[in-house]
């Protein structure tokens, strides 16, 4: 398993968000993340990433134990987090944003990331905050891949994208995958999920409440229903 | 079997906001009828709470018209529509909180009164402490116990509980409750789920939940909301049922759930 | 009991008062405390209970000295005429502050209330014939107070000008000792803690805010006004940026949790520019070094300092209560 969690409760302040979470992300796997509002999806996505400490609970990385650790150390071991607002730097150019995130030991350096987004090549020059919304997308992922990730983990990456600019982010994250990258995905767009994942964890309330393989998932509509529509 | 046409006690029409080119909620219109608990839900970014600040008056509309109990509210800030019957509680909790849990009530009972802050003499002992209301309110929310206590240093639950008080406190015509149950443990939650629906005798409660087991078990009406449009409005069985609601939730589609 | 209980803030700044003639040899000294204490209960009304941190307190105390100064010189009104007006100056000149400066929250309040000092600070330097300009105004008398003929108190001597003071001072106190407790007092409370449920909950925060600013500026004009007569000048530095910025730092120096903290600050202030100037120029540099401890670890001031040390001598039974907090009373 390169991830690992186990019974994590996060809090903001006294509001007791996730009352026990567990989950796994096997080498090189996709697994989704899904739930209604509300149900605690990024805040398990921060607390991975160190942005908030778990009490108690237990997050294994790679064999080493993480949780804890501040969110600079965190994304010192390979965890990678593309926020659900992204994260532009507006002010900086696409190019300075990605060199941001530069790590001579990745393999992903700029011409890679370019190869992989072509748009963002075409705009390079240009300043963080006058790209679209599915181009913002594609440099907060590439910003990520820039920095070496061994997981990626990304918050509703196609929210409120149109769906040609969907298409192309799902089949660069498909790349992605293939060139070894784990990821966890937080996404509530089923298609999506189902196109991209091995396995998929529904939360509900800040507990996980089911867990399945893609095919069990793809004909579970009783489980849809239940956790993530209206038919409760 | 007709049903009694009801004056809804609130009407909004043509609601919109916008954020600088982002609009947030698209010419909406809402009806809720007096002393039922009607739930807006939906999908993520679907506007929910940016209509609820509109109607509440926490920010203002730029469009559209909010008539209230039979006024026009639109114009109207949140401190003024406090007057005419209209309270909430935040899904952030938001109180005093170096203040003790009476003085949170006190404040918010005597905030009903246009000039009430305006004495600037006499200290709020006696009448002005309003003993009567906020005892009976901390008994309804079960904070009795802990009414000496500065506001921050009650539990999560307890805060929950008395966010909804102090919206109890202004003896609102409707009560506008944003994810009352947010961050709470399954033991308080229970008890919130059936503090909501005894409101109903006496007030009119307009709800924020993503909660279904609550949404669907208590409520009289629910607004379906996408995108910052209205997608469906109807009962609990109707909507449970909606094929709409369902592709809306359930994202059959590759663009992400848009109707 | 319960009056000595309800009252102990003022009783504690009557026994100040009392006793400084025991301790200071200089009646001008005492009464400058007595001034500077004023003015920092302005600054703390707003500061300590209603949050609104105010860089331009100077504005308020310079159109003090100067009001008071133009009425007694040029317009030659008896005191007891000139007083009131000079904090209706102050009221209405807070007003207009306020007006303007409420529009805006936290950092950008505060940035606008520090505009504003330097633009009054311009207007004083450039109105020569209201203000003197660099000079100042000058030959501001310390006329008799008298009504109707009849002189009631002299006020020529530096310990006759300081019962005058004294006098002033103790009525303003029990004045915002009673407004701080009323139920206006205790709103702006709420506003402190949380302007946004405040409002929510059907409060005119704004309305409130300028209030307060009123209140605030016609304390702190009545303390400038105090200030000219003593010096026997209106000087330009009272409406100098440093004006106000000495009156903050006295207020937090003191501690902000309530009304008495203030004369402990004006106090430690004035006494230790007094004192310690003497051994050492540069005192200045002791007076940050105490700021920065108290931002760090003594935040609730020199009260809270003293609060501390009167609890570890009684064994935690005789804490005094914070006039911030309301009252546990039936």
């Amino acid at each position: 398993m390169s991830l690992s969690v186990k019974e994590i409760h996060s809090y903001y302040g006294k509001s007791h968000i996730l009352q026990g979470v567990s989950l796994e992300v096997p080498e090189g796997g996709v697994v989704t993340l899904l739930g209604r509002n509300g149900a605690g999806k990024s805040t398990t996505l921060k607390t991975i990433a160190g942005l908030i400490a778990p009490r108690p609970g237990t997050i294994t990385f790679r064999g080493e134990d993480i949780a804890g650790l501040p969110a600079h150390r965190v994304a010192g071991r390979g965890i990678c987090l593309v926020p659900e607002n992204r994260g532009i730097f507006k002010l900086l150019s696409v190019e300075e944003n990605l060199n941001l995130g530069l790590r001579r030991d990745s393999p992903w350096q700029l011409e890679d990331v370019y190869r992989i987004f072509p748009r963002l090549k075409e705009r390079r020059g240009n300043g963080g905050g006058q790209l679209s919304g599915g181009e913002q997308q594609m440099l907060a992922i590439g910003r990520a891949l820039m920095n070496h990730p061994r997981l990626l983990m990304l918050d509703e990456p196609v929210e409120g994208l149109a769906p040609v600019i969907v298409e192309e982010i799902v089949a660069q994250i498909g790349q992605i995958r293939q060139a070894g990258v784990s990821i966890l995905l937080v996404e509530q767009n089923l298609e999506v999920c189902t196109q991209l994942a091995d396995r998929h964890f529904i939360l509900e309330q800040g507990q996980i409440v089911y867990s399945g393989s893609n095919e069990e998932f793809r004909a579970d509509h009783a489980v849809k229903d239940r956790y993530l529509g209206v038919n409760v | 079997m007709t049903a009694t046409p009801v004056r809804p006690i609130l009407r909004a029409q043509g609601i919109v906001k916008r954020f600088g080119k982002f609009t947030a909620v698209q010419d909406v219109n809402l009806s809720v009828a007096p002393n039922t608990i009607h739930s807006v839900i939906g999908p993520n970014g679907a506007g929910k709470t940016t209509l609820f600040h509109t109607l509440t008056g926490t920010l203002p509309a730029t469009a559209g018209t909010i008539e209230f109990d039979g006024v026009d509210v639109t114009a109207l800030a949140d401190h003024q529509r406090v007057r005419h019957g209209i309270a909430r509680s935040f899904q952030v909790t938001s109180l005093f909180p170096s203040l003790d849990v009476r003085e949170n009530l006190r404040l918010a009972v005597q905030g009903v009164h246009r000039l009430a802050a305006a004495d600037g003499w006499l200290p709020p002992t006696g009448p002005r402490a309003r003993r009567e209301l906020v005892d009976e309110i901390l008994e309804r929310m079960g904070l009795t116990r802990v009414g000496g206590l500065p506001a921050g240093t009650l539990s999560h639950g307890q805060q929950r509980r008395l966010e909804v008080g102090m919206a109890l406190a202004a003896r609102p015509k409707a009560i506008f409750l944003d994810e009352p149950t947010s961050g709470m443990g399954v033991d308080d939650i229970g008890g919130m789920k059936a503090l909501i629906h005894g409101l109903r005798g006496d007030h009119t409660v307009v709800l924020i939940e993503h909660n279904m087991g609550i949404v669907m078990d208590i409520s009289d009406t629910i607004t379906v909301m996408q995108q910052g449009r209205v997608l469906v409005e109807g009962k609990p069985e109707d909507i449970r049922n909606d094929a709409r609601v369902r592709t809306a939730y359930l994202g059959n589609m590759i663009t992400g759930g848009a109707a | 009991m319960q009056a000595i209980k309800d009252n102990h803030q003022w009783l504690m700044a009557l026994a100040v008062v009392l006793a400084m003639p025991l301790l200071i040899d200089s009646g001008s000294l005492a009464s400058e405390v007595l001034i500077y204490a004023l003015a920092v209960l302005g600054c703390n009304l707003l500061l300590g209970f209603t949050g609104l941190l105010s860089f331009g307190q100077g504005i308020f105390f310079g159109v003090g000295s100067y009001t008071l100064g133009n009425l007694l010189v040029r317009l030659d009104l008896p005191l007891a005429a000139a007083l009131p007006l000079t904090v209706l100056a102050g009221v209405v000149s807070a007003v207009l502050v306020g007006w303007l400066a409420i529009r805006q929250r936290n950092v950008y309040f505060a940035l606008l209330t520090l505009a504003m000092a330097q633009m009054f600070y311009f207007l004083a330097y450039t109105m020569t014939d209201l203000t003197g300009g660099d000079n100042g105004l000058l030959g501001v008398p310390r006329p008799p107070l008298s009504i109707l003929g009849v002189e009631l108190l002299s006020l020529e001597s530096p310990w006759q000008f300081y019962r005058f003071v004294a006098l002033c001072f103790l009525v303003a106190f029990w004045l915002l000792q009673r407004v701080t407790t009323s139920v206006f007092g205790r709103t702006l409370l709420a506003i402190r803690d949380n302007e946004a449920r405040a409002a929510a909950v059907g409060y005119d925060v704004h309305g409130l805010k300028l209030a307060v600013f009123a209140l605030s500026g016609g304390v702190t004009a009545l303390a400038g006004g105090l200030l000219a007569m003593m010096a026997g000048i209106a000087p330009l530095s009272s409406i100098e940026y440093h004006s106000s910025e000495m009156i903050l730092v006295m207020t937090i120096i003191g501690g902000t949790s309530n009304l008495f903290a203030s004369l402990l600050g004006a106090g430690f202030y004035v006494l230790s520019a007094d004192w310690l100037s003497f051994i050492w120029p540069r005192w200045l540099l002791l007076l940050g070094v105490l700021l920065m401890l108290v931002s760090l670890y003594m935040q609730r001031g020199l009260w809270g300092v003293l609060e501390s040390l009167w609890r570890l001598l009684r064994g935690r039974r005789g804490a005094a209560p914070d006039a911030t907090q309301p009252e546990q009373r039936p």
